[in-house]
């Protein structure tokens, strides 16, 4: 008898404990499951440290976990694609270096989407080119140096860069700037930054072109010569594209960040607020700040407005100049 | 200083590990995960560390380190173990190994065998690890120096191999090495011209490697298993003994030299960024072959192929943590996710981490060699295990090979581009053996194509075309000579030993 009773009340028990996510569920805001990130490049990348340094700050906010999910890839191609193959539902986000990936993406490996298909959140990591020569390098003490000599000579100095990238584009507009004709120059393509990086500081080419952060790492190996930037930067002694040579046009490097369908804003309005929230968090804690800053990772707040104007300066740029990125 | 130990720092590194005891804990897990993925075909390095990084998330630095270098040795082995029971290599790093491990296998020596892959190969990367100890600086810096000449001599190298494979036409090997060749460079080259891709994005970064080389490889290997009862014919020829891998593991000890010369070619190799052991293992097994006296023993079973071949696999591994550790240079894949579970841990590989923190640097690298004197026992008690396919019946050990055949190449990215690429390669890989075509020579073209012309390309952009650069390279003109060098001599030795015998025979 006592022992029925007890089966019941355990009965009871177990259905109420069973119909209380579901009660949460009905009160509790969206996202009521998981949020999948996507990063269409390599583990261990740099997209990737974001978006596991980022995650545990916004499923705080979100109150869901966040999971990763690695689809490297042909500079992104494919992980994109698969990004966009996910329902507009807001459960998917992606990480990625949004320019100039998704631009080349589509203006030379026949990606089937558009820049337009994405809508950016926050893009925090902003790289630029910064030109270098290793630092054993005696003759080439500064860019002026650089410039004479290959005006006197185009082929004195090999230029390691990587195909099809920012990278190259500002390097054709420099070449442009001292009237040096580019098809005459030594350029050897690379199929990454980190290989051009690799050969600028061991010497087996005169001169690189990275991304600026990509040399952080062995800085003490290079000798900044040029930065394609704004303003200087304090990790570089090296002049700025228009200090140098009074040019103002060149292409932003690499825009790293958070991006959702561009159907999304439309769709469910306060799930992009949501996550809109939820990637600001990170950027507003400052705990979360330093934490990211240990791991030398960016954590500035432009918005989704900024964000995007940025990315569409970078792909019109690119566009003006793709006659120049198409491998010769 | 850069050459020597640094004492103080390395009494501090013991004092590291002396006081962090809790890691020590991870070394025996890691290995053994690394060993189940190395062995199942199709899972790869990279893979099994990608999927420990987030665990060594929630561990403290070291205790992340060792148990993520833990996976990476355990790995380095285990591609070995179907390679020579089977015949279908675990990984691309033991594809050497199949060549006479396998023989070996089809004699009933599987269990010497696998002793002998074991010791060679761990043997050999606790060495790669105790050089790294001396020589991890001025290391980083002649890799940085290596160019595009460098690279397409050592890829030339590589060919030579190609040589040894044998075969029964000349003109059916090199029309395979050309297909792999070819099949190598499709995709986007380092131009950024694409090539062969039908417009599948999938196909940009190149034909996967994994499943290309297991379709290839796999394919007519379990068409052919699948005629019999058992992998190895005769009933007492499978029996597991621990006795005779322990004698495979002491026979190690007899190829002291060619240990040494694999070791040494797979530190350089391992140490360049984006080369790997996958050529690390060729070019050791083509250099055992042409300077062994017996060379036509060769690919019928001789212990020394599989000595040769492992003995440059895990000693590559102390080459790419030199890159890694001393200028935060990934060389492959494993490396790269290593580097990130560094950088999680803010702590930022290169060049003012080798000299601000070196104590923390030979922590790791002795941490490693200790992985490896653990491995010795846990890799005798895992091949032990392993081996017992051989007594499983075929006709339950195909089916179960083929599905993780595929669930492994679907793993490699996620998607089913993996098993579409195995499917289609054990088609072609069908075919070519039904014609006599040597697989083998289509898969060393394979992994060779695209480092061939990737470095030759940049060769000629770097000079510009002018062949006057080549006297500006020494390194590569060393390179080459030496193996000019090693190729007259092995002729010239050949054809006094036919003389010899023409004169004995007249």
């Amino acid at each position: 008898m006592t022992e029925s009773l007890t089966r019941r009340a355990a009965l009871a028990g177990s259905l109420a404990v069973l119909a209380a996510p579901a009660m949460v569920a009905a009160q509790a805001p969206w996202p009521t499951r998981p949020i999948n990130m996507v990063n269409p490049f390599a583990p261990g990348g740099y997209t990737d440290r974001l978006a596991r340094a980022y995650a545990p700050f916004m499923e705080r906010v979100l109150g869901r976990p966040i999971v990763q999910v690695s689809r490297p890839g042909a500079n992104g191609v494919l992980g994109h694609t698969y990004f966009l193959q996910q329902p507009d539902d807001g459960h998917t986000v992606l990480v990625s270096a949004l320019a100039p990936f998704v631009i080349i993406n589509g203006m030379f490996q026949g990606a089937r989407y558009r820049p337009e298909d994405f809508d950016i959140l926050n893009t925090p990591a902003r790289d630029f080119t910064l030109m270098a020569t290793s630092a054993n390098n005696q003759t080439l003490t500064d860019i002026q140096v650089v410039a004479t000599r290959l005006r006197a000579d185009p082929r004195a100095l090999s230029f390691g860069v990587q195909a099809a990238s920012a990278d190259f584009v500002n390097l054709a507009l420099w070449l442009q700037a001292i009237g040096v004709e580019r098809s005459r120059v030594r350029i050897v393509t690379y199929d990454g930054g980190g290989p051009v990086r690799n050969a600028t500081a061991g010497g087996v080419v005169d001169i690189g072109l990275v991304g600026g952060e990509g040399f952080l790492p062995i800085r003490q190996m290079i000798r900044p010569l040029l930065v394609f930037e704004a303003q200087r930067r304090d990790a570089y002694a090296a002049p700025t594209f228009r200090e140098a040579f009074n040019v103002q046009e060149f292409v932003a490097g690499s825009q790293r960040g958070f991006a959702v369908h561009a159907t999304l804003r439309q769709k469910h309005p306060d799930r992009y607020e949501r996550l809109l929230a939820a990637v600001k968090a990170v950027s507003d804690d400052p705990a979360a700040v330093e934490a990211l800053a240990r791991q030398e990772l960016e954590t500035t707040w432009y918005g989704p407005e900024e964000s995007n104007a940025s990315f569409r300066r970078v792909r019109a740029v690119m566009e003006t100049h793709a006659a120049l990125l198409r491998p010769a | 200083m850069d050459l020597l130990i640094d004492i103080p720092a390395f009494l501090r590194a013991l004092n590291i590990l002396a006081t962090s005891a809790g890691s020590w804990g991870w070394i025996i897990p890691g290995l053994i995960i690394g060993l189940v993925f190395g062995a199942m075909p199709g899972m790869s390095v990279t893979m099994a560390m990608a999927v420990c990084m987030p665990f060594s998330l929630h561990m403290d630095f070291l205790s992340g380190v060792v148990f993520l270098t833990s996976v990476y040795t355990g790995a380095g082995f285990g591609g070995s173990v179907p390679a020579i029971l089977l015949k279908i290599p675990g990984t691309t790093s033991s594809v050497a190994t199949t060549f006479d491990g396998y023989p070996m296998a089809q004699r009933g020596l599987h269990n010497e065998a696998l002793g002998y892959a074991l010791f060679a190969s761990t043997l050999c990367g606790i060495f790669g690890y105790v050089v790294l100890l001396f020589v991890v600086k001025p290391m980083a810096d002649i890799v940085l120096k290596v160019g595009p000449l460098e690279m397409f001599v050592i890829g030339i190298w590589g060919l030579l191999l190609l040589g040894s494979l044998g075969g029964n036409y000349v003109s059916r090997g090199l029309l395979a090495v050309a297909f792999g060749i070819l099949l190598g460079t499709v995709g986007m080259n380092t131009a950024g011209f694409i090539r062969g891709t039908m417009g599948m994005p999938e196909l940009l970064d190149g034909i996967s490697t994994v499943p290309a080389m297991l379709g290839l490889l796999a394919a007519s290997q379990l068409l052919g298993m699948a005629a019999r009862d058992y992998v190895i014919r005769g009933k007492e020829m499978r029996r597991i003994s621990l006795r005779r891998i322990l004698d495979g593991c002491v026979g190690t000890f007899r190829y002291t030299g060619l240990m040494l010369r694999g070791s040494v070619i797979g530190i350089i190799i391992g140490a360049l960024p984006g080369v790997g052991s996958s050529i690390a293992n060729l070019l050791a097994y083509a250099d055992a072959k042409r300077t062994a006296k017996d060379p036509e023993e060769f690919g019928r079973g001789n212990p020394a192929g599989v000595v040769a071949s492992e003995s440059a696999v895990a000693s590559g591994e102390g080459g790419s943590m030199a890159t890694m550790l001393a200028l935060g240079i990934p060389g492959g894949g494993a490396t790269a996710i290593l580097l990130a579970a560094f950088m999680m841990h803010n702590i930022v590989p290169g060049p003012s981490f080798i000299d601000q923190q070196k104590d923390m640097a030979y922590a790791i690298i002795l941490n490693n060699i200790v992985q490896g004197i653990a491995l010795l026992f846990v890799g005798v008690a895992f091949i032990y295990a392993a081996s017992t396919v051989v007594r499983v019946r075929t006709r339950y050990m195909l089916p179960a090979i083929l599905a993780v055949c595929c669930l492994g190449t679907y793993s490699v990215d996620g998607s089913m581009a993996g098993p579409l690429t195995l499917f289609v390669f054990a088609i072609i890989g069908y075919l070519m053996v039904r014609f006599d075509y040597p697989v083998a020579a289509a898969v060393v073209g394979l992994v060779l194509g695209r480092l061939l012309e990737t470095e030759f390309l940049r060769s000629m952009q770097v000079s510009g075309g002018d062949l006057s650069y080549v006297f500006e390279r020494p390194a590569a003109i060393a390179i080459f000579a030496l193996m000019v060098l090693s190729l007259a001599a092995t002729a010239w030795s050949k054809r006094r030993t036919r003389l010899v015998l023409e004169e004995g025979r007249a």
